[in-house]
């Protein structure tokens, strides 16, 4: 198999690892922070209002790093840097 | 002022910070990416934190609608997030399409630093709620 060819096929896996353990660790967190949220709600219900802010700033922390994935996955997909040492 | 109203004020102001800072950060992105590698690297690292922005945006406005219902509160923010995920998702791929001539790294630093830094409005919501 050339290099070319070798360089696509190992990128196809990296991108999908990339998104999907992305994926599952942002899913994780957010369904362990989704359950403390409905469990405080549940103790003290007066307090939703002020946990509505402070979730949608963890869900977007949580997120970050699955977003940031996202986008190195699409560099990898649209603009591969390693495809460069073949075309020397 | 009632109760529910001025906490519905302060989960705004909390938005609102949220966002200012993701400007201060992809400006500051932009201003160095320009420095160092030129007008296309700025450009780039404006689109990745000016995607990150877009999306907060209209997924803080998913977020702001007041229930006092946990269960509707929590699918109102997943549903914001689920909105934010795509629209990121989905300008990404039109600026990887589009524009030609990307600088990739730039585009992720701007994309990172937009991402990450909007935890720090955390802070102002802890300074919004001794406030009130």
């Amino acid at each position: 198999m050339d290099a070319l060819a070798m360089i696509q096929a190992y990128t196809g896996i990296g991108i999908g690892l990339i998104i999907g353990l992305g994926a599952a660790g942002a899913c994780i967190g957010i369904g362990i922070m989704c359950a403390s949220f409905l469990e405080g709600a549940a103790r003290q219900p007066e307090m939703i209002p002020q946990l509505q802010g402070k979730v949608f700033l963890l869900l977007g922390l949580i997120d970050a790093s699955f977003i940031i994935g996202v986008g190195l996955a699409m560099m990898f997909a649209f603009a591969n840097p390693l495809l460069s040492v073949v075309a020397k | 002022m009632t109760q529910n109203s001025s906490l519905v004020t302060s989960t705004a102001a909390v938005f609102s910070k949220m966002l200012r800072l993701q400007l201060i950060a992809t400006a500051i992105v932009v201003i160095v990416s320009l420095l160092i590698s030129g007008m296309h690297a700025g450009l780039s690292a404006l689109l990745g934190g000016l995607a990150v922005i877009i999306g907060a945006f209209f997924g803080s406005k998913i977020a702001q609608r007041n229930n006092k219902n946990a269960t509707a509160v929590l699918m109102n923010l997943l549903k914001a997030e689920a909105v934010k995920v795509i629209l990121i998702f989905v300008l990404l791929l039109i600026v990887f399409k589009v524009y030609k001539q990307l600088v990739p790294f730039a585009l992720i630093v701007g994309l990172a630093a937009a991402a990450l830094v909007s935890g720090a409005a955390m802070s102002k919501l802890d300074k919004t709620d001794i406030e009130i």
